[in-house]
């Protein structure tokens, strides 16, 4: 049985998912930290008075 | 909550899906896509560059709605989330133009062959980049809200005509164009219910991630503002 590192090798493109995957994942948990962010200010905002 | 880890599944199936699924003659599994003459193993950035044209023509719509909303109420709120929905309008667009060039490549020998699908979003990139230049050489911001919405409404209505009806009317070398005998029309009958299914999901997918990226865009312009007028006014 070939090992995992040789199927890799010779299916090169399982290696561009795992790629795309890693960089999807990082972008989604920016986002998610933006909006996080952004709802915080959002709050601070609604409290003060000058909020119109 | 629920939708973002939604999302942060469905764009990681459609990734999977589109780059790992293979393309082979006669499909004979659930996750095996069809060969489609003229295209071959190229077919897979169907999923991935038809959803940033897609989101390119649902930016620069929303843009326009709130560019007419803006006429009608002059909130400048309304000129913030048009212009936040412009700006992601236009880095998919580049995104699309890119990889329809990478593409262009290994399908048809060079990165760009003025093709007249190349030449409309071409064209697209002018107009909407000339209204950004529109927007930064005027100060008043009343003034600049009221310009960019005229100019946002007349540009969108050569949208229609440069994404859709120009590139499909014109002989040219892109899927779909008028003497396209290989690829024709793909997302009716070329493709095959599973991989219709990949490319509905993939542009469903894009079109949360958009709404998610415009709502994070424009409330940090809106921001922006109250911020500047809190600051000027003690």
């Amino acid at each position: 049985m070939e090992s995992l590192y040789q199927f890799l090798q010779n299916n090169a493109i399982y290696i561009v998912m795992i790629i795309v995957l890693i960089v999807w994942t990082g972008i989604f948990f920016y986002l998610f930290n933006l909006d996080k962010r952004i709802k915080n200010v959002e709050k601070e905002f609604k409290n003060s008075k000058d909020w119109q | 909550m629920a939708w973002k880890i939604f999302l942060f599944l469905l764009l990681s199936f459609v990734s999977v899906a589109g780059i790992a699924f293979p393309i082979v003659e006669n499909p004979t599994h659930w996750y095996e896509f069809p060969l489609i003459k003229g295209l071959e193993q190229n077919a897979k950035i169907i999923f991935f560059h038809v959803p940033t044209a897609w989101l390119t023509v649902v930016a620069f719509l929303m843009s326009t709605i709130f560019s007419i909303r803006y006429l009608a109420r002059k909130n400048l709120n309304d000129d913030a989330k048009s212009y936040a929905a412009a700006q992601l309008g236009i880095i998919f667009c580049i995104l699309a133009t890119i990889t329809g060039a990478v593409w262009a490549k290994f399908a048809w020998g060079s990165y760009w062959s003025w093709d007249p699908r190349q030449t409309s979003i071409f064209a697209l990139l002018l107009i909407y980049g000339a209204w950004f230049a529109l927007r930064s050489s005027i100060e008043s911001e009343e003034k600049r809200a009221t310009l960019s919405a005229v100019y946002s409404i007349i540009a969108f209505l050569t949208v229609p005509f440069f994404i859709f009806i120009m590139p499909r009317i014109m002989k040219g070398l892109h899927p779909g164009s008028a003497d396209d005998t290989n690829a024709g029309p793909i997302v009716n009958f070329k493709m095959n219910g599973n991989m219709q299914l990949i490319f509905f999901l993939s542009l469903t997918a894009f079109t949360i991630l958009y709404f998610w990226m415009w709502n994070l865009g424009y409330k940090s312009l809106i921001f922006k503002d109250k911020i500047n007028k809190i600051y000027t006014k003690g």
